[in-house]
C-alpha cells in the first residue's frame, strides 16, 4: 500500500516514504472499542489501527464518533469495553498525561495553549526542567528551534501565544507534541481553521513527520483533503466503522456511501416553489468576527418566499457571522441587509418576522433551568395572550405549552419539566416550536441537527420543510452536505466569509460543492491541494 | 428509603425546598453546641436562653423584628441580583449611601406631613443606593468589567464617604461640635411609625415584607421578572431572543442597589433617627448569607432573615443568662452558610427531584 | 511644614510599617489569584493570624526570649491562616463552590471565632501587651539621614517583607512552579493535559495565600500595637484585594501599590493634625478608588487571569 494514494503534486511527497507493509508491527491498535453516553452509542465495537510512517485518515460526519474515539486514545475518556494496544502491548490510558508519556500527541481543534504564556513557556509547561525547580529555558529553546527547523514549523518562541496567528498556534501545538516525543500524532480537524496556503504547508509537515516513522491520525470530514494527504482511510458512521481501505482504492462515491449510507440523498421531496417575493436580501454585506478579523466579505444573498436556501461550508467560514448579522446580533461594517424591506436590528423582537434556530441549543437556544412552558415563550412572553399589562398569564402559557407539546410531539413529562432534563432532539423541537409558532416570514436555522440521533434529525428536518411548504423563506446552515442536499432548493457554498457559488441540490454536483468549500471557484482549475 | 416520595405534591416541594437550609442550620447549631461544651457551657441552656431572648415575649419578638429588618432588605437586594445573574457584593456601601440620601431629606425641615415626608425620604434612600451601584452596573453591562471587585471596593469608599459627610468639623451634614460623627436628628415627620408601642419595632419590617412579596410577584408574574430570570438563567440565550441584556443588567443592579439603600434609610428613619459613622455591622454581607440560605427566593428571604435576626436578638439574652459570648452567633451564621454550600445534601435533593421527573439528568445529550 | 525632615522621617517610617501587613498578604493573594482562585476571605485569614499571633505570644509569655516568642507566634499565625485557607481551598477547588460566597462566610467565621476566643481569654477589657517582633537597627545604614530611620530601623518583620516580593517574583517567573501557577489561572485545561494537577496547584496557591495572610496578621498585631482588638484588621484584607488588582497580579508592582496605600494611610493619620483642607477620609478611600479605576481599565490595561473565579472541571474543556 504505502504512499500511492497521494494525488497532490507536492514535490517532497514521496521523499523518505517508508512504504510500510501490513507485516510491520502496528504502532497503534484500538480493538473493539465501545463507548456509550446514556442511550447514545458513540463508539460501537470500533477497531482502528495505525502503522508507523502512516497517515491514517479518520473520516466521518459530525457525531460519527471520531472525537470520542480519539478522546479515549488520549485518555480523556475511558471506553466501556475494548482495548488499546501500543507497539503490540496493551495500554491503559487514564489521563492525557499517560497518553503523552506513551508517545501520543494530540492537536485539538481548540488549542490547549495558555494565552498569556510565551510559545516557549507553553512548550515546557509540565515538562521536567533541566534544573528543577528553576525554569531553565536555554536548552529547551535550542531544542525547540531545532525541532522547528527540521519540520518546517516556523515559530517565534518569545511571543505570548495570544499574539500568534491561528496557523502559528497550530504549528506550536505540533511542536509541543514533538517536544514531548510524540510518535503517534492525532490531528483533530486541523484544516478547519487554516487558510488554503496553510493547508498545503500543514500537509507537507505531516508527510515529513510520517517519513520519520511517526504515525499520524488525520481527522477530517473533507473528502478532498483526506484523498490528498492520507495513506489509508477509515470511515466512521453513527459510531461504527463502515469501512477501512487504502486511499488509492477509495473513490469519492465509495467514501460518500460509507459516510452517509445510501438512502439519505434520494429522499428529496420538492414541492413547487410558491412565489418569488424576496424576504431576505443581503447586498455586499461585510462584518468582523469576535476576534476583529474579517468575518463576512461582501456577501450577497437573496432568500425568497417558499424556498429553502442551504448554506454549505466547513465550520468557521463565516456561517456564524452570517446568521448573527441577519438576526441583528452582530453589527455589519458594510453593505445592506433587509428582511421584508426592513433592517435586521430588532427583527428578533418581531416573532412573526424572523424565527431563529441558533447553532448551539444549550448556550443560545434554551434556558436550562426554565421549564418547557417557559422556554416555549422565551420570545413571546411579553405579548398577548401570554401577557397583559406587563403581567404574565400563566394559564395561557401552560395551555399553549400543552398544545405545542402535542403538536410537535415533544417527549417530556409535561409543561413543568425543566428543559435540561429533555433529550437533545426534544430540546431542539422546543426551539423549533417556539421559533415557528407565529409563522415567521423568514426562518434561519443554524446547524439544527447537530448532535441529534437519526430519528430526531429526520423530524427536525421535516419541521423545517413544513415551514417552507407553508411559504416561509428558510435559510438552512449546515455542515452536513447530505442533509442540505436533501431539503434545500438551492445550496450556496461559503468559504472564508464569502459565497463561492450556488448549485442546485443535485447529488451529481457534490464534487463542485466540495471544491468550493475549499475555496476554489468552479471555473478556475485548482492548484496546490487538489480534490479528486 | 425515599419517604418523601409518598408525600403529597405540595408538601414534597416544600420539603425539598427546606431540607437543605434546615439540615444546615441544625448542623451549624450542633457544631456550635460542641464549641459551647468545649468551653464548659451547656448548649441546651444557651440555646434556650437565646430562644427566650428572641421569641419569649412581645418585647423580644420586637427585638427580633428590629434585627431582622436591615438584613431582610439587604438579603432581598442580593437575592434579586443573584436571580438576574449579577453578583452585587456591594450592598454594604449602597446601604450607607441610601442612609445618607434619606438623611438629607429626613433632616430637612420641609414642614410636610409624615405620609409625604417619609416616602420622600425613603425614595431618596432608594435613589442613593441605586446611584452607588450605577458605576459598577455601567462597567458590567457596557464594558464587561466584573461587578465583584467594583461593588466590593465601593463599599469602603461609601463608608468613608459617609464618615466624611457627617464629620463634626468638615462634614457638610455633620452635626457641628458633636462628640461623635453624626448627622442632626431627623424630623419627627420623617420617622417610620413604631409598630408596637414601648418597643423599637418600626414600619421598616413591614416595608421589607411588602417588598419581598412584591419581588416574588415581580419575578414570577411580570415580564420584567421573566427577563431578569432569563438573564440569570442563560444570558446568551437571552441575547438570542433579541433582548437588550445590557439594559436588563443595569435595571437589575439598580433595583438591587436601591433596595440596599432602603435598608440604610430604614435604619436611620426607624431606629437611629440620625446617621452615624460605621453604623452597619456588616448588614450588606449578611445579605449575601441570607439570600444564599433562601436560595434567592424573596419569600424565602423573609424566613432566613428572621432566623439571623432571631440569632442576633437572642445573643444578648444568651450572654446575660449563660455568659457565652454574643459573637457565637457569627459562628453559627458562618457555619450555616458553609454547610449550605458544602453541597452533598443539595446533590441528594437534585437527584431526588430529577428522578421524580422520571428522567435522568442531562438526557442523552452528554455525548460530546 | 509637611516637608520638614522630622515629619518626613516619621511619615516614611509609618508608611513602611503600615504597608508591611498589606504587602505580605498581597503577595500571597497574587499567587492564589494567579492560580485562578479569588479569595475575599483574606480579611478573615489576617484576623485569625493576628489573633493567633497575639495569643501564642501571650501564652509563651515572658518565659522565653521575646525574639524567639515572636517567631513562634508568627509561625502559629501562618499555620492558622493556612488552616482557614484549607477550608477555602476545599470548598472552592474540590467542591467547586462559589468563591465569593465561601470567602464571605470565612470572614464571618473568622470574626466570630476571634471575638469569642478573645473574650474567653482576656475578658471584656483585657488588653495586655505581649512580646512583639524585635526592633532591628541596621548599623551604618540606619545612620543615613531620613532614609536610614525610615528603611533600616524597623521591626524584624519589615525586613522580611523587603525580601518577600523579590522572592515571589522569582518563583512566579523563574521557576516551573510559577509557570504552572500562571498557567492554571489562565487556561487550566492546558495544565491538566500537560499531566499536572490543577487541583494540587490551586490548593498549594490558596494555602500559600492563607499562610501569608496569617503572617500579615502577625505583622499587624506584633509589629507595633502588640495586642489584639476584635476586628482589628478593619478592612485591610479588602485593601489587599485592591492592591492585587492595582498591581496587575505582579508581586513587585503589587508591593509598590501596598507601599502607596501604606503611605496614604500614614498620611491620613497625620493629615488631621495638619489642617490641609483635604478631609482625611479621602486618603483612606484612595486604595479602593484606585482599585475600581484599575479594574475599569482606567490605569492601563487590566489583564486578570482569564479563569479567575471559575472552578475547573475536566469535562468542561
Amino acid at each position: 500500500m504505502g504512499r500511492i494514494g497521494w494525488r497532490g503534486n507536492q514535490e517532497k511527497a514521496g521523499v523518505g516514504s517508508t512504504g510500510q507493509q501490513s507485516s510491520a508491527p502496528e504502532l497503534l491498535r484500538m480493538e473493539r472499542i465501545t463507548k456509550r453516553f446514556g442511550d447514545l452509542v458513540a463508539n460501537d465495537e470500533v477497531t482502528f489501527e495505525v502503522l508507523p510512517g502512516e497517515i491514517h485518515a479518520l473520516l466521518g460526519e459530525n457525531g460519527a464518533g471520531k472525537s470520542t474515539l480519539m478522546k479515549i486514545l488520549y485518555g480523556l475518556q475511558q471506553p466501556d469495553s475494548g482495548q488499546v494496544n501500543l507497539d503490540g502491548r496493551t495500554a491503559t490510558i487514564r489521563s492525557p498525561h499517560e497518553a503523552v508519556s506513551l508517545g501520543i500527541g494530540m492537536v485539538h481543534q481548540k488549542f490547549m495553549l495558555v494565552p498569556n504564556l510565551t510559545a516557549l513557556e507553553n512548550v515546557v509547561l509540565g515538562v521536567t526542567s533541566p534544573r528543577p525547580p528553576l525554569l531553565e529555558l536555554r536548552d529547551p529553546r535550542r531544542r525547540l528551534m531545532k525541532l522547528a527547523e527540521e519540520h518546517e514549523l516556523a515559530i517565534d518562541p518569545d511571543v505570548p501565544v495570544w499574539q500568534l496567528s491561528v496557523g502559528a498556534q497550530q504549528r506550536l501545538e505540533i511542536l509541543k507534541a514533538l517536544y514531548r516525543g510524540a510518535r503517534l500524532l492525532i490531528l483533530d480537524e486541523p484544516t478547519a481553521v487554516l487558510a488554503p496556503v496553510e493547508v498545503g504547508q500543514l500537509f507537507r509537515v505531516m508527510r515529513l513527520l510520517a517519513a520519520e516513522g511517526r504515525g499520524i491520525v488525520f481527522i477530517s470530514h473533507k473528502l478532498s483533503e483526506v484523498k490528498a494527504v492520507s495513506d489509508r482511510i477509515t470511515v466512521l458512521r453513527l459510531g461504527r466503522v463502515t469501512g477501512s481501505l487504502p486511499t488509492a482504492e477509495a473513490s469519492p462515491s465509495i467514501l460518500s456511501s460509507m459516510m452517509v449510507g445510501r438512502d439519505v440523498s434520494l429522499e428529496r421531496v420538492s414541492p413547487p416553489v410558491q412565489g418569488d417575493a424576496p424576504i431576505l436580501e443581503m447586498r455586499d454585506v461585510s462584518c468582523l468576527t469576535d476576534r476583529r478579523t474579517p468575518g463576512l466579505a461582501s456577501v450577497s444573498l437573496t432568500v425568497r418566499r417558499g424556498e429553502i436556501v442551504g448554506v454549505a461550508g466547513v465550520d468557521g467560514n463565516g456561517q456564524r457571522e452570517l446568521v448573527e448579522c441577519i438576526a441583528g446580533l452582530r453589527p455589519i461594517t458594510g453593505g445592506r441587509i433587509a428582511i421584508q424591506g426592513r433592517p435586521p436590528k430588532g427583527a428578533l423582537r418581531k416573532i412573526g418576522l424572523l424565527g431563529l434556530i441558533p447553532e448551539d441549543r444549550h448556550e443560545q437556544g434554551l434556558v436550562g433551568d426554565f421549564d418547557v412552558a417557559e422556554n416555549l415563550v422565551l420570545r413571546a412572553y411579553g405579548r398577548r395572550p401570554f401577557s397583559a399589562f406587563g403581567f404574565l398569564r400563566w394559564n395561557q402559557i401552560r395551555s399553549h405549552a400543552v398544545e405545542q407539546i402535542n403538536a410537535y410531539d415533544i417527549r417530556c413529562p409535561g409543561p413543568e419539566a425543566k428543559v435540561h432534563h429533555l433529550s437533545g432532539g426534544n430540546q431542539q423541537k422546543v426551539i423549533v416550536a417556539r421559533e415557528t409558532q407565529e409563522d415567521p416570514a423568514l426562518l434561519v436555522a443554524a446547524q439544527p441537527t447537530r448532535g441529534l440521533d437519526v430519528g430526531a434529525v429526520e423530524s427536525v428536518l421535516n419541521l423545517i420543510r413544513g415551514q417552507r411548504d407553508r411559504g416561509a423563506a428558510v435559510l438552512l446552515v449546515s455542515t452536513e452536505l447530505t442533509e442540505l442536499f436533501a431539503v434545500s432548493d438551492r445550496v450556496v457554498v461559503m468559504h472564508a466569509g464569502q459565497i463561492m457559488g450556488t448549485v442546485p441540490p443535485d447529488p451529481a454536483r457534490l464534487g463542485e460543492v466540495g471544491e468550493m468549500m475549499m475555496g476554489h471557484t468552479i471555473q478556475v482549475a485548482s492548484d496546490g491541494v487538489t480534490a479528486a | 428509603m425515599d419517604f418523601a416520595a409518598t408525600l403529597p405534591r405540595l408538601v414534597r416541594r416544600v420539603f425539598y425546598r427546606l431540607v437543605v437550609p434546615v439540615v444546615s442550620i441544625a448542623a451549624a447549631l450542633s457544631v456550635s453546641g460542641l464549641l459551647i461544651v468545649v468551653a464548659s457551657g451547656n448548649p441546651l441552656e444557651a440555646y434556650g436562653a437565646m430562644l427566650q431572648g428572641a421569641a419569649g415575649s412581645i418585647g423580644s419578638l420586637a427585638t427580633t423584628g428590629v434585627r431582622t429588618t436591615p438584613i431582610l432588605l439587604t438579603g432581598l437586594a442580593v437575592a434579586i441580583s443573584f436571580r438576574a445573574g449579577v453578583f452585587n457584593v456591594g450592598a454594604e456601601g449602597q446601604l450607607y449611601l441610601g442612609a445618607a440620601f434619606a438623611t438629607v431629606v429626613a433632616v430637612a425641615p420641609l414642614g410636610l406631613p409624615g405620609f409625604i415626608h417619609v416616602p420622600l425620604a425613603l425614595l431618596a434612600g432608594f435613589v442613593g443606593g441605586a446611584l452607588w451601584v450605577a458605576i459598577p452596573a455601567y462597567l458590567r453591562a457596557y464594558r464587561g468589567v466584573s461587578e465583584v471587585v467594583t461593588t466590593l471596593m465601593l463599599n469602603f469608599v461609601g463608608i468613608y464617604l459617609i464618615s466624611y459627610l457627617i464629620d463634626p468639623i468638615t462634614g457638610p451634614i455633620g452635626e457641628r461640635n458633636a462628640s461623635y460623627a453624626q448627622s442632626a436628628l431627623i424630623q419627627e415627620a420623617a420617622r417610620l411609625p413604631v409598630l408596637i408601642s414601648g418597643t423599637s419595632l418600626h414600619a421598616g419590617l413591614l416595608m421589607g415584607i411588602g417588598l419581598a412579596v412584591a419581588l416574588q410577584i415581580l419575578l414570577r408574574y411580570t415580564g420584567l421578572g421573566f427577563r431578569l430570570r432569563m438573564l440569570g438563567g442563560n444570558p446568551t440565550a437571552a441575547r438570542f431572543t433579541g433582548m437588550n441584556s445590557s439594559r436588563q443588567i443595569v435595571i437589575a443592579m439598580l433595583i438591587s442597589g436601591g433596595i440596599a439603600g432602603l435598608a440604610g434609610a430604614g435604619e436611620v428613619m426607624g431606629l437611629r433617627m440620625r446617621l452615624y459613622d460605621h453604623f452597619s455591622p456588616g448588614y450588606g454581607y449578611d445579605g449575601i448569607a441570607v439570600a444564599l440560605l433562601a436560595n434567592s427566593s424573596p419569600l424565602g428571604v423573609i424566613i432566613s432573615a428572621s432566623f439571623f435576626g432571631a440569632l442576633r436578638a437572642g445573643a444578648n439574652a444568651m450572654q446575660q443568662a449563660t455568659g457565652i459570648e454574643t459573637s457565637l452567633v457569627l459562628i453559627i451564621q458562618a457555619l450555616t452558610i458553609l454547610f449550605v454550600i458544602f453541597g452533598p445534601l443539595r446533590g441528594w435533593v437534585a437527584t431526588r427531584t430529577t428522578r421524580r421527573a422520571g428522567l435522568t439528568p442531562g438526557g442523552s445529550e452528554s455525548a460530546p | 511644614m509637611p516637608l520638614d525632615p522630622a515629619f518626613v522621617t516619621d511619615w516614611g517610617s509609618a508608611s513602611i510599617r503600615l504597608a508591611t501587613p498589606l504587602l505580605l498578604a498581597t503577595v500571597g493573594g497574587v499567587f492564589a489569584e494567579r492560580s485562578g482562585v479569588f479569595n475575599i476571605g483574606i480579611e478573615g485569614m489576617m484576623l485569625v493570624g493576628a489573633f493567633t499571633a497575639v495569643a501564642t505570644s501571650y501564652y509563651l509569655g515572658a518565659s522565653a526570649d521575646p525574639a524567639v516568642v515572636s517567631l513562634l507566634a508568627a509561625l502559629a499565625a501562618m499555620l492558622a491562616g493556612g488552616g482557614i485557607a484549607f477550608i477555602h481551598a476545599f470548598l472552592t477547588v474540590t467542591r467547586r463552590v462559589d468563591q465569593i460566597i465561601t470567602g464571605a462566610a470565612i470572614n464571618i467565621l473568622a470574626l466570630g471565632l476571634t471575638n469569642t476566643l478573645f473574650r474567653a481569654i482576656w475578658g471584656e477589657t483585657g488588653r495586655e501587651r505581649v512580646a512583639g517582633f524585635p526592633e532591628v537597627r541596621v548599623p551604618i545604614l540606619a545612620d543615613i539621614p531620613i532614609v536610614g530611620p525610615i528603611f533600616f530601623q524597623q521591626s524584624l518583620i519589615v525586613f522580611v517583607a523587603y525580601l518577600v516580593p523579590i522572592v515571589a517574583a522569582f518563583v512566579l517567573f523563574r521557576t516551573t512552579w510559577g509557570l504552572t501557577i500562571r498557567a492554571s489561572g489562565d487556561f487550566p485545561l492546558a495544565v491538566d493535559t500537560a499531566g499536572l494537577s490543577v487541583t494540587r496547584v490551586r490548593y498549594a496557591a490558596v494555602l500559600f495565600g492563607g499562610t501569608m495572610a496569617g503572617l500579615a496578621g502577625a505583622a499587624l498585631a506584633l509589629g507595633a500595637i502588640r495586642y489584639f482588638t476584635p476586628g482589628m484588621t478593619a478592612g485591610r484584607g479588602f485593601i489587599v484585594l485592591g492592591a492585587i488588582v492595582v498591581g496587575r497580579w505582579h508581586p513587585m508592582i503589587a508591593a509598590g501599590a501596598c507601599l502607596l496605600f501604606g503611605a496614604a494611610d500614614a498620611f491620613q493619620l497625620r493629615a488631621q493634625a495638619l489642617n490641609l483642607g483635604i478631609p482625611y477620609q479621602f486618603f483612606i478611600m484612595l486604595p479602593y478608588v484606585l482599585a475600581v479605576a484599575a479594574v475599569a481599565g482606567a490605569i492601563g490595561r487590566a489583564n486578570p487571569p482569564q479563569q479567575l473565579g471559575r472552578p475547573y472541571r475536566r469535562e468542561a474543556g
